[in-house]
C-alpha cells in the first residue's frame, strides 16, 4: 500500500473512531437513565406520565431515541407507564451541558407543581482533530501533565520530565505512564514567566543532565533495580546549557556497551536566567559572534561539517557557517522554537519549526535548509494548543513537542515524518 | 443568532490574541486607559498588578496556589490552614509572613467575612468559622481579599499600596498611575518594564488615544462592542463574567414576598438585552450561567405581566426607589425596568446609587467568578450581601441552593455580560483572567528587548 493511501485509510479509521465515541451507544446511557428514572419515581410515584425529551447539548440527536427507550423501560420497571399529552403528569427530560460537563435533567410536573431531578453525566471529552499533510508529519501523544513540562527525555526504563521546579520520572505501567519519582530541584531562584529548561541524555540511556535557570541537575539510574531507582542531584550553577543533540549511535542504546558518561553534545550556550533567551555566547565558538537567540539547531553539512541555525530574539533566523552569520529566508512563518529531525526522507535532515502565530491555531512544519533558504518539506501539522518547546529525541528520528492546550494542560507529543 | 455570531466572532479574536507562538519580549512601557479608578475595590486594574491573594484563579477559573502553597480543612470545613510560600517579599523588602497576612485580611474584611477569625500560626494562616466554609480557597482568590502590607518595618501605614505582585507603585501624576516591574517577583519578573494607567478617561477618548498610538489598551463596554467592531479595533472579549441583577430589599414596603415575586415577573429582559446592551448580554433568570451549570434553562426568563399584576393583587405599595450606578447604561437600564414595573402597578422612581444607599431596589453588576459552580455562587451571593455558604458539588444540590435563593425574589438576575478590551497592535500575549480583566503581567510588547 502506498503511504498516501495508508494515510487516507488511517484518517478514515480515525474519523470512524471519533464518530463512534459520539454514536448512539446504549451501554453509556444505561446507568444515567436508571438513576434519573429512580429520581423521577421518587418524585412522581407509580402511575402514568407524558414523557418528552429534548437535546440542548452538543451531542448528536441520535442519542435521544436511545435515552427515551432506556428511560421508558426503567420508568416502567418502577411502575410509571407512558401516557399521552392529556396526562396531568409530565416528565420533560433535557440533555444539557455546561462548558465542562453534561447533565440529564428531568422537570417532573404534577398539576401546577414542578420538581427537578438531575444526573451528572461527567466531563465533556474534547474531540481531537486529525492532522493532515503532504510529506507527512505525524504526532503521537506521549504524556499529559497538569504541570508545565519544559523538556522530556526518553530512557530505556521510562521518561524523564523536566518541570520548572521539579523533575518527574515516569515508568510504563498497565494504564500507560505512571509517575515513579518526583524530586524538587531545590532552586531558590524566582520563577520565570516564560520558563525554559533542557535535558540531555547520556549515550547509555541511564543518566542525564538537566538545566534550569541558574540550576544544573544530574540524574543516574541504578540499572539493576526494579523498579528503576533514579538518583538526582541539583546545584546552583550558571554553566552553559547543551543546545544541540545530534543523533546518538543507538545500536547499543540503553546497554552497558554504550559506555557511561559519554556526553554527546557539541555545543553549549549561556542562558540569561533573568530572561527567556540564550545570550549568544556559546562553547565552542563557531567563529562568529552570535546575537541573543531563543533556539538553535545543528545542521549536518557535507564533509562532516555542521552549520548552526539560530532563531534570534529579533525574529531573524540566521545560519552560522564557515565563520560567517547569514540570514535564512523563508522563515517568516516560523515561531521561536525549532529542532532538527533526521527523517531519512528527501535530503535526510529537516528542521521542524513551530508556526509564528499568524494562523488561528498552532502547527508544526518540516523545512529543508539546503543553503540560505528554508524550503517547506511538509504540510503543516495542526497542533491542538500552543507549542512551548521543541527538542530532538536522542535517536534524532523524532522531535518531542511540548504543547500547552486550551485547558492549560501540557502534553508531550512525539513528531515523526513519513516519507512519501 | 446574530448575537451568538457576534460573540463567537469576538471570542475568536480572544484566541488569536492569546495564542501567539513566538516567545515574549522583555521591556517597554504599556499604556492603559480606563474609565474608573485603578485602585477601586473590587476590580481596580492596579490591584491585581500590585497585590496577590493567598489563592488565585487560573485562566480556566480553577483555584490554585498563590501566596499560599497548599491548604487543608478540618472540622467539617470550620477550620482551614493555609501554608505560606517561602522567600516572598513585599515591594519594600519586608518578608511576607503569617502575621502580615493575618493583619492584611483583618484590615480587608472587618465585617461579614467568610470567616469568624483569622490568625497566624507559624508559617501558616488559620481561619476559623462559626459556619462551615466549604469554598474558602476560592473565596480567597477574589479581589476583596488581596494581601496588602498594612504596617511598614518602622510601624507606619504605607502611603501607597504595597504588595507582592508583579508590579510596584512608582508614581501618580495627573491621574496617571505608573507601576514598575518587580524584578524579584515570586512568579517571575513580568515582561513589561512599566505600566502607565490613565484613569477616569471617557470611552471615546480612550479609543481615540488607542487609534493614534497614545494608548495600548482601552476599555470596551459590552454595549459598545459593535461600535468597536465598526471602528476596526482589535478586541478581546471574555465569556460572561458578571450578571446584571436587580436587588430587591426584603424589608419595608417589599417585605411581602408576593410583591417581590410580582416585581420579578414584571421585568422584560428583551429590551435590556436588545436595545440597552446592544445584544451583547445573554438573557438569564439564573444566578449562574448555563455554561457553568448546564441547568440554567430551568429558570424561565420570560416576562409575565398578567401574573405580575395578579400577584400584586390590590396592594399598592408606596413609591419605590430604584438605585443604579452613575454609569449611563445602567441608568438607562434602570429607567427601562422602572417603566416595566409601572406597567405592573408599581410606582418607581430611579435614583443615583450614591444618593440612595437604602433604596428599595438596586440595579447592580455581580461577579461570576471561577469554574467551580458552588464557589462561584457563594462569591456572587456574598457580593450581593447574602452570607450563604454553598455546599455540595453535585448539580441537583447546587440547583436547589440556587433555586432556594431565587425563590426569595431578593435577587432577580437579568443579563450575563462579558468584559472586553481594545488592544493596540504592539501588544502581544494578552490573556484575560477568569474575571475578565487583562492579565498584564503576562503581556509583552513588540519591538522591545
Amino acid at each position: 500500500m502506498k503511504p498516501s493511501k495508508r494515510i487516507c485509510l488511517l484518517a478514515i479509521l480515525g474519523a470512524a473512531l471519533v464518530r463512534s465515541l459520539f454514536a448512539a451507544s446504549p451501554g453509556a446511557w444505561e446507568q444515567p437513565a436508571s438513576e434519573l428514572a429512580e429520581q423521577i419515581v421518587a418524585i412522581l410515584g407509580p402511575g402514568q406520565a407524558h414523557l418528552t425529551i429534548r437535546n440542548l447539548s452538543t451531542l448528536p440527536n441520535d442519542e435521544i431515541p436511545v435515552i427515551r427507550r432506556l428511560l421508558t423501560q426503567d420508568l416502567k420497571t418502577h411502575g410509571v407507564s407512558m401516557a399521552g399529552e392529556e396526562s396531568a403528569n409530565t416528565i420533560r427530560v433535557t440533555l444539557s451541558e455546561s462548558a465542562r460537563e453534561r447533565v440529564l435533567v428531568a422537570e417532573v410536573g404534577e398539576g401546577t407543581q414542578t420538581q427537578v431531578a438531575m444526573v451528572n453525566l461527567g466531563p465533556i471529552q474534547a474531540e481531537r482533530l486529525p492532522a493532515t499533510g503532504g510529506l507527512t508529519l505525524m504526532s503521537q501523544q506521549i504524556l499529559t501533565s497538569r504541570e508545565p513540562v519544559l523538556d522530556l527525555l526518553e530512557t530505556p526504563s521510562g521518561i524523564v520530565a523536566l518541570e520548572p521546579e521539579q523533575i518527574a520520572i515516569f515508568a510504563r505501567g498497565s494504564d500507560g505512564w505512571q509517575q515513579q519519582q518526583r524530586m524538587s530541584t531545590g532552586t531558590s531562584h524566582a520563577q520565570a514567566r516564560d520558563p525554559r529548561g533542557a535535558l540531555l541524555g547520556y549515550a547509555s540511556g541511564w543518566s542525564f543532565v538537566a538545566w534550569l535557570p541558574g540550576v544544573e541537575c544530574s540524574g543516574s539510574a541504578a540499572v539493576q533495580s526494579q523498579p528503576t531507582k533514579w538518583t538526582i542531584e541539583c546545584r546552583e550553577n550558571d554553566d552553559p546549557w547543551a543546545i544541540t543533540q545530534p543523533p546518538l549511535n543507538l545500536t547499543n542504546w540503553g546497554t552497558a556497551a554504550a559506555g557511561e558518561n559519554v556526553l554527546v553534545t557539541p555545543i553549549s550556550a549561556f542562558y540569561n536566567s533573568a530572561r527567556n533567551y540564550f545570550t549568544g555566547v556559546i562553547s565552542p565558538s563557531v567563529g562568529v559572534d552570535l546575537p541573543p537567540f531563543y533556539a538553535a539547531a545543528l545542521l549536518p553539512r557535507s564533509a562532516g561539517n555542521g552549520a548552526l541555525l539560530i532563531g534570534g530574539i529579533d525574529g531573524k533566523v540566521q545560519l552560522a557557517e564557515n565563520g560567517a552569520l547569514k540570514v535564512v529566508s523563508g522563515t517568516r512563518d516560523w515561531g521561536s522554537d525549532f529542532a532538527v529531525l533526521h527523517s531519512g526522507c528527501g535530503a535526510g535532515v529537516e528542521v521542524i519549526a513551530s508556526s509564528s502565530g499568524e494562523a488561528a491555531s498552532d502547527s508544526l512544519r518540516a523545512y529543508e535548509v539546503p543553503a540560505l533558504e528554508a524550503v517547506p518539506a511538509s504540510a503543516p501539522l495542526a497542533i491542538d494548543g500552543t507549542v512551548t518547546a521543541l527538542s530532538t529525541a536522542p535517536d534524532g528520528k523524532s522531535v518531542l513537542a511540548v504543547v500547552r492546550n486550551a485547558a492549560n494542560q501540557y502534553e508531550v507529543d512525539r513528531v515523526t515524518a513519513l516519507c512519501n | 443568532m446574530s448575537r451568538h455570531f457576534a460573540i463567537s466572532f469576538f471570542l475568536v479574536l480572544v484566541c488569536v490574541c492569546a495564542w501567539a507562538r513566538t516567545r515574549p519580549h522583555y521591556g517597554g512601557s504599556l499604556r492603559v486607559e480606563i474609565a474608573g479608578d485603578p485602585w477601586q475595590n473590587p476590580d481596580g486594574l492596579a490591584r491585581r498588578l500590585v497585590l496577590d491573594g493567598l489563592t488565585a484563579l487560573d485562566a480556566n477559573g480553577l483555584v490554585g496556589p498563590a501566596l499560599a502553597v497548599d491548604w487543608q480543612s478540618d472540622d467539617s470545613d470550620h477550620r482551614w490552614q493555609f501554608r505560606l510560600r517561602q522567600r516572598v517579599h513585599f515591594h519594600d523588602g519586608s518578608p511576607l509572613n503569617a502575621e502580615a497576612v493575618a493583619m492584611a485580611l483583618n484590615t480587608a474584611c472587618a465585617a461579614n467575612c467568610p470567616w469568624t477569625a483569622v490568625r497566624a500560626v507559624g508559617s501558616s494562616v488559620v481561619f476559623t468559622g462559626d459556619s462551615p466554609m466549604p469554598n474558602l480557597p476560592a473565596l480567597l482568590a477574589s479581589d476583596a481579599y488581596l494581601i496588602m502590607l498594612t504596617r511598614t518595618a518602622d510601624g507606619q501605614t504605607p502611603a501607597n499600596p504595597i504588595g507582592t505582585g508583579p508590579f510596584q507603585f512608582a508614581s501618580l501624576n495627573n491621574g496617571t498611575l505608573t507601576l514598575t516591574a518587580n524584578d524579584s517577583c515570586w512568579q517571575g519578573r513580568p515582561f513589561l518594564d512599566e505600566i502607565a494607567i490613565a484613569s477616569n478617561r471617557g470611552i471615546r477618548d480612550q479609543w481615540l488615544d488607542l487609534s493614534v498610538g497614545r494608548a495600548d489598551i482601552a476599555e470596551v463596554p459590552p454595549q459598545e462592542l459593535r461600535q468597536a467592531e465598526q471602528q476596526r479595533l482589535s478586541v478581546v472579549v471574555s465569556p460572561p463574567v458578571e450578571v446584571v441583577a436587580l436587588h430587591v430589599s426584603d424589608w419595608g414596603p417589599l417585605s411581602n414576598a408576593v410583591l417581590r415575586a410580582a416585581i420579578a415577573q414584571a421585568i422584560d429582559r428583551n429590551p435590556l438585552s436588545n436595545v440597552i446592551f446592544q445584544k451583547q448580554g445573554e438573557i438569564t433568570a439564573s444566578l449562574l450561567p448555563q455554561s457553568l451549570t448546564g441547568y440554567a434553562f430551568l429558570f424561565p426568563a420570560d416576562r409575565d405581566l398578567n401574573k405580575a399584576i395578579e400577584l400584586r393583587g390590590g396592594i399598592s405599595p408606596p413609591q419605590l426607589t430604584l438605585a443604579a450606578d452613575t454609569d449611563p447604561t445602567m441608568q438607562l437600564a434602570a429607567q427601562r425596568i422602572a417603566l416595566n414595573l409601572r406597567e405592573a402597578g408599581f410606582n418607581v422612581q430611579v435614583a443615583n446609587a450614591r444618593n440612595a444607599p437604602h433604596a428599595d431596589l438596586a440595579l447592580r453588576k455581580l461577579p461570576l467568578g471561577g469554574a467551580d459552580p458552588a464557589a462561584a455562587l457563594e462569591t456572587l451571593l456574598r457580593s450581593a450581601g447574602e452570607n450563604v455558604p454553598v455546599a455540595g458539588r453535585d448539580p441537583i444540590a447546587l440547583y436547589r441552593a440556587e433555586h432556594d435563593v431565587l425563590d426569595l425574589h431578593t435577587i432577580v438576575p437579568l443579563l450575563d455580560l462579558p468584559r472586553a478590551w481594545a488592544v493596540g497592535s504592539r501588544v502581544r500575549d494578552l490573556r484575560l483572567r477568569a474575571d475578565g480583566t487583562p492579565e498584564l503581567a503576562g503581556a509583552s510588547l513588540e519591538g522591545t528587548q
